[in-house]
């Protein structure tokens, strides 16, 4: 483990992230940022249309906001990336991270579920108790996940290899 | 610069700036997630109008999206909340930062534009629009700059870390 951690600090790539340049880490994390808001906030509009507000939303035209929902999970993916080898001593070696994949995978799973059962034709049932459910696993992944992405930053114990955390 | 100016002397003799101060290594990490949740909300539902009246996914009449923003604003009430909480832990941080500045700055311009929303004909013009519907340029124009200033206060709030003042009260 430690020699691929060392292989990748190592890295040209890595070096870059980590760098003085304003164009690398704090664009990756803002630009990862932007994208999880669009995204855990699209979702919970929708989640939110499913419970009953703003019955009078087509629940078929939500189907719509899904490309965008996608391109915002591609970009996030991609950023994620590139700041786990910024600094992968840092996330690679902590269990919450670990915890914060596998909420991106229930929440990409429910998006895909919640779209597939209740907003295309035939069916877009709201009131079903699936997807009630599914609603509200939905909302309650977004707050887990935002919750695990915030503590990320202050729960690791090792900056870089070698390197103690200061906090 | 490293006097305290009287302003700051006051936020800093604070009850707020004292619970904050005292209690940081919870309070912050806390305060941060229900910001991050805040924001969310926030982008989630005006954003979503926003895009409806600048021309996405038309089939839904931008009225009936316009019936989540009230959870944008509950989202908004929760960053002020924990922005003034922030703000009296380390007044100086955000105040002599010039991300913080312009933050401040977008918010105003959004604040204005929302006054050019919902004070002016724009609102009622905005409900009549049906399904389908290519709303007028005016209300394009007002959506367009609420969805910048938004992003644009995420983008200041980010690099907030990177432009801290090179001293610390």
């Amino acid at each position: 483990m430690d020699a691929f951690l060392s292989f990748i600090e190592s890295s040209d790539l890595s070096m870059w992230i980590r760098g003085e340049s304003m164009l690398a880490f704090p664009t990756i994390i803002t630009v990862h940022t932007i994208c999880m808001g669009l995204l855990a906030g699209t979702s919970s509009a929708i989640d939110l249309r499913i419970l009953g507000v703003a019955p009078a939303i087509p629940l078929g035209a939500l189907q719509r906001f899904y490309p965008m929902m996608w391109l915002a999970l591609a970009i996030n993916a991609v950023t994620g990336v590139l700041m786990v080898i910024g600094y992968p001593t840092k996330q690679l070696t902590k269990p919450l991270f670990y915890i914060k994949l596998s909420l991106v995978g229930l929440g990409v799973w429910l998006v895909y579920r919640i779209g597939m059962e209740v907003l295309s034709e035939p069916g877009q049932k709201a009131e079903t108790a699936r997807a009630q459910w599914l609603a509200r696993a939905s909302l309650a992944t977004w707050v887990g996940l935002i919750i695990a992405g915030r503590l990320l930053e202050y729960t690791h114990r090792w900056e870089l290899l070698g390197i103690r955390a200061v906090t | 610069m490293d006097e305290i100016a009287p302003w700051e002397q006051f936020v800093r003799g604070t009850a707020l700036h004292h619970f904050v101060y005292t209690y940081e290594p919870w309070v912050w990490p806390t305060c941060e997630i229900i910001h991050y949740l805040g924001l969310s909300l926030l982008l989630g539902t005006v954003g979503l109008f926003d895009l409806r009246v600048l021309g996405m996914v038309r089939a839904i009449p931008p009225r009936t999206i316009h019936r989540l923003v009230p959870f944008g604003v509950a989202g908004f009430c929760l960053n002020v909340v924990t922005g003034i909480m922030f703000f009296s832990g380390h007044p100086d941080q955000y105040f002599y930062n010039d991300s913080g500045r312009l933050k401040a700055l977008l918010m105003a311009i959004a604040g204005i534009n929302i006054l050019a929303f919902y004070g002016t004909s724009a609102f009622a013009e905005m409900k009549t629009l049906p399904s389908g519907a290519d709303a007028p340029m005016r209300l394009k124009l007002i959506a367009g700059i609420s969805l910048a200033m938004w992003i644009g206060v995420l983008i200041c709030g980010r690099f907030l870390t990177w432009f801290r003042p090179p001293f610390f009260h």
